[in-house]
């Protein structure tokens, strides 16, 4: 495992082209060479620095969760299933149109309005899809904006090239929104700022959401295009086990697809991931495995406990306790996520003191080869 | 009346060879000249297309040079003494109609200048047509000075006449662009009147100009030949001098003689070597030669590119009586000149030093080193590349991207024009095949058949305007006809830039000046039915979104006219710039990460300057044409661009 920073060469070598990647967009959009394109990170001109930002926040390369877990949270990095928690609860919102359009509790959209509401953020990085479902991450500066982002597709989006793009000198406060792998590489860039690009402090709120894989925006989206009118889909969904498939909902329909003919688009890089939950987030949001129309909520930070506090006091959300089982339930899944991720880096790697990219200190790692 | 046209018999002019060429074609009383442009040729049909209305004579750029070759034979046909002109590889195109003419014969005189290009400097081969005119049988003359330029091309229509066939002139750049003194001769003033007579002398129920039945005229051909040969045997324009017995004899002719002249001189060998300059190059003076050959045991030939004089000189040698002693031949067969390239006195004088066993040095070596470092001590370092405000360097921009973005790693296959810099840096080696006019769009036609062998990669044709009507039509038709996947991009702007802004006959504009149909490649390109976009290549968004489009699709070719006037044009008619372009230091982050000189380093225009010392990238005014394409590039909107 290199520790040292490199450029976009070794990027590409290192990562992109070793099928690494989880487009998550820490590196494009902040320079004229590396662009998001159509499910691939492209790279149109040679640069030749030997040290770039692209390689520095990339969730790829060397990272060091002990730090990283210091910045965020003041102490090293546990390696429990849930990573830091302050308090899990479940939640739903109260509002009848942020409901309609949620995938599951409306918890984020919530938050996010309220945040704008009371002027604690100008913004937030979304994710959004187009009428052919092609998702893409936009700035939304409204609750009318936040509205348009509820609802997922699980196709991998790069959010953090939005966040790049955007003007140095801009004084917005902002929120993303965002998968593990983008709020460890947005984690990366708040640990050590971004030179010549927006200001990362502006960053105020980090909302994580749960993430088991993502799906190549690439080859999915081609095979939603081949089975489906797309324009008329309303949205998709993966119920909670045991159901085992894909839907795709329509006004007058509901298309399901076994959940293995979907497998196989899950993006390569998905399996050397040990993050199910956003672990560096301030808040991360989920769905209730057997309780439909609530979300699972991991309150990690102040900020995050504040925000809570406040979207409950002012009765934006109705806040209950999750129950045993269903936290029971999540922590095996997250620990399963983990375990399996370190077995294929280890395999990959060949040894196991060499964890691809990410360094955690060895009592972590031999608990969770035990 | 300036210039070639200048009626002032017995005066001396500074001509470069081309004007030379074109006197002696005015000299001739020429009424057609027709030629399409190529380097090193241009000059002689643009100094006459600037005298046509006022001499009275019809000149054209013709879309090709097949068609400028059959212009002139018509005209020749009716009576009219007639002109064309060619780089070597117009020849080539030429050929076919050429192979065919030599059968028939001719009407009035009837030249064919063809200017090689020796070392490529402006070409995509090297070629010597001297062996054109010895395979179609083409009687052939080589001018050595500017004179003989103006003397020979004024000949060589007597000649035609005379031998009733074509007559060929063959000239390379050192005499084409070079200038010397040429005395003037008198200009014809007769009326010409043009009248089709096609009654066949030998048999009259056959058209007289048809190249058929064509073994019996190509032995009339060969009569012509051998008619031509006595007539090249007591030519002003062949010459010896030197001794009697010489210990080495130069035959050489063209550029070389002076090459040889001087080096002989610079050796202080005039006793003992003695040169033998031919003119008349095709068919060679057999006697004249076998008399000179006599002179010593040891023959040199000074000639650019193949071994003709030398190989024909040989078979001279063959046919010669068994007891004739045989002479030592040193040449290319010999390893002494290399059989391409440019000559130069100082290569002479190497050759003929070895051939002698003398030891010479031009120049101290101390001194060669000295002068051969001085110019790089004082010239910028600089690319070959578009100019500044180039057009075709925001095309290239759009066509890198568009293929990257692809992803499949697509290419462009090239043609001959500006954008044929497009090889290297300034089209960021996008082009990865060039060959001859209309190519590009010939060989994406094979590349994109190649479907069934599990090809997939993009194959993006390019071409030029003016290319698209000599050549590349043809490719997409038959694109179109065979549903060939690929792209043909035409870079229309409007001009045949590179020779020099000549019309085509796509501008609506005659090479006389006149007002024109201008033929619509758009409309064209639709009546094929094949898909047609137009862009703007200023707008690098649309133009890549639009190539993007156009090699993403499978099935027969699209077109993309990527439409923008040449710089160099709009710039000398509207006299100043549409931006006023400036770099905010502040805003530009140089080398930083975020940028790294992506302007200087990658877009590359020569209006754009590193600056190291400041880290910083800047304008150079005088050379921005303020094209702002670089506002666009900036990542950092530092590069501002103001309306003027």
């Amino acid at each position: 495992m290199d520790m040292k920073v490199k450029g976009s060469k070794e990027l590409l070598t290192e990562v992109i082209d070793a099928g690494l990647c989880t487009l998550c967009g820490a590196c494009a959009g902040g320079c004229p060479y590396l662009v998001f394109y159509k499910g691939r990170i492209v790279l149109l001109d040679s640069c030749t620095l030997s040290q770039g930002q692209c390689y520095q926040y990339c969730p790829r390369t060397y990272t060091d969760m002990d730090a990283i877990s210091q910045q965020v949270f003041g102490t090293p990095y546990s390696g429990d299933e849930l990573g830091t928690t302050k308090e899990v609860l479940m939640t739903r919102s109260t509002d009848t149109r942020i409901k309609e359009s949620a995938q599951y509790g409306g918890t984020v959209t919530t938050l996010l309005s309220l945040a704008l509401e009371e002027g604690f953020i100008d913004g937030a990085i979304l994710t959004k899809m187009s009428d052919d479902k092609t998702p893409s991450a936009f700035l939304a500066q409204s609750r009318e904006e936040m509205l348009k982002s509820a609802g997922s597709n699980y196709m991998a989006c790069p959010v953090l090239q939005a966040l790049n793009q955007l003007p140095k000198d801009s004084e917005q406060r902002l929120a993303v929104v965002a998968m593990p792998c983008q709020i460890l590489a947005l984690s990366k860039m708040r640990q050590e700022p971004p030179q010549d690009r927006m200001n990362v402090g502006n960053v105020k709120l980090v909302v994580g959401l749960f993430c088991t894989w993502a799906l190549s925006p690439d080859g999915f989206h081609q095979f939603l295009k081949e089975n489906l009118n797309l324009p008329q889909v309303t949205k998709f969904d993966i119920p909670p086990p045991p159901a085992n498939i894909f839907e795709a909902y329509t006004p007058s329909d509901k298309i399901s697809f076994p959940l293995d003919e979907i497998r196989r688009f899950v993006m390569p890089a998905c399996a050397y991931c040990l993050d199910m939950t956003s672990e560096f987030a301030d808040i991360s949001v989920g769905s209730v495995e057997g309780i439909a129309g609530w979300n699972t909520v991991i309150i990690r930070t102040d900020v995050g406990a504040q925000l809570i506090e406040m979207a409950k006091e002012k009765g934006k959300l109705e806040v209950d306790i999750l129950l045993p089982e269903n936290l029971a339930h999540l922590k095996e899944a997250s620990l399963l996520k983990k375990k399996r991720a370190l077995q294929e880096i280890i395999t990959r790697s060949g040894d196991r003191k060499n964890l691809l990219y990410v360094s955690l200190q060895q009592s972590i790692i031999d608990r969770l080869l035990a | 009346m300036s210039g070639v046209g200048i009626d002032a018999p017995g005066s001396t002019q500074l001509f470069i060879g081309n004007e030379a060429i074109a006197r002696g074609a005015l000299e001739a009383g020429i009424g057609v000249a027709s030629a399409y442009p190529g380097t090193p040729s241009t000059e002689i049909m643009a100094s006459l297309i600037s005298v046509a209305k006022e001499m009275n004579f019809y000149a054209e750029w013709s879309v090709n040079e097949k068609v400028a070759m059959e212009v002139a034979a018509g005209a020749s046909f009716a009576g009219i003494r007639a002109i064309t002109s060619m780089k070597q590889n117009g020849v080539n195109v030429a050929f076919d109609f050429l192979a065919n003419l030599v059968m028939s014969g001719i009407g009035a005189g009837l030249v064919l200048v063809s200017c090689d290009d020796p070392s490529t400097i402006s070409s995509s081969n090297e070629q010597d047509l001297r062996n054109i005119a010895k395979w179609l049988d083409i009687p052939l003359l080589e001018p050595a000075t500017f004179q003989e330029a103006k003397d020979m091309t004024k000949w060589a229509f007597d000649l035609a006449e005379e031998l009733n066939t074509i007559c060929m002139i063959r000239s390379v750049t050192r005499i084409a662009h070079a200038r010397g003194n040429v005395r003037l001769g008198e200009l014809p003033k007769k009326e010409q009147k043009a009248h089709f007579d096609s009654i066949c002398p030998v048999v009259p129920t056959l058209p007289k100009f048809i190249s058929y039945p064509s073994a019996w005229l190509h032995s009339q051909l060969h009569a012509k030949l051998d008619k031509a040969r006595e007539l090249f045997e007591s030519s002003p324009f062949n010459w010896y001098t030197g001794p009697e017995e010489a210990e080495l004899l130069i035959i050489t002719g063209g550029s070389c003689w002076l090459y040889s002249l001087e080096a002989v001189k610079a050796l202080k060998l005039e006793n003992k070597v003695g040169i033998l300059k031919l003119g008349t190059i095709w068919p060679l003076p057999r006697k004249l030669i076998e008399l000179h050959l006599g002179k010593s045991q040891k023959i040199l030939m000074v000639e650019e590119i193949d071994p003709f004089l030398e190989g024909s000189i040989k078979e001279l040698v063959a046919d010669l009586p068994p007891a004739t002693p045989r002479p030592t031949f040193y040449g290319k067969h010999s390893g002494h000149i290399n059989a391409y390239g440019e000559l130069n006195p100082d290569l002479v004088i190497e050759v003929i030093a070895s051939i002698m066993n003398l030891t010479y040095e031009s120049r101290p070596a101390e001194y060669s080193k000295k002068a051969e470092e001085i110019p790089f001590t004082y010239m910028p370092p600089r690319i070959m590349t578009f100019c500044s405000g180039c057009p075709h360097r925001a095309t290239f921009w759009a066509i890198k991207n568009a293929l990257r973005l692809d992803g499949r790693d697509g290419f462009v296959t090239g043609d001959i024009g500006c954008y044929t810099l497009a090889i290297g840096p300034a089209g960021f080696f996008q082009m990865r095949t060039m060959y001859c006019m209309g190519a590009g769009a010939g060989v994406a036609n094979g590349l994109g058949k190649l479907g069934q062998f599990g090809f997939n990669q993009p194959v993006l044709a390019v071409c030029g305007d003016s290319t698209f009507f000599h050549a590349a039509i043809p490719a997409l038709i038959n694109g179109i006809y065979n549903k060939s996947n690929f792209t043909l991009v035409i870079l229309d702007n409007n001009a045949t830039a590179m020779t020099g802004f000549q019309p085509h006959p796509g501008t609506g504009v005659t090479g006389m000046g006149e007002i024109t149909t201008a033929v619509d490649m758009e409309a064209l390109c639709h009546s094929l039915g094949v898909q047609v976009e137009v862009c703007d290549p200023f707008d690098l968004e649309n133009s890549t979104a639009t190539l993007l489009k156009a090699i993403a699709q499978d099935g027969g070719p699209r077109v993309v006219i990527m439409r923008r006037e040449c710089e160099l044009v709009r710039g000398r008619r509207d006299k100043k710039p549409p931006y006023k372009v400036h770099v905010d230091p502040d805003k530009c982050l140089g080398e930083a990460c975020g940028c790294d000189r992506l302007c200087t380093r990658i877009f590359g225009c020569p209006g754009l300057v590193w600056d190291s010392e400041s880290g910083k990238a800047t304008i150079d005014e005088t050379i921005c044409t303020g094209c702002g394409v670089c506002t666009d590039i900036c990542p950092q909107g530092a590069i501002i661009r103001e309306a003027v």
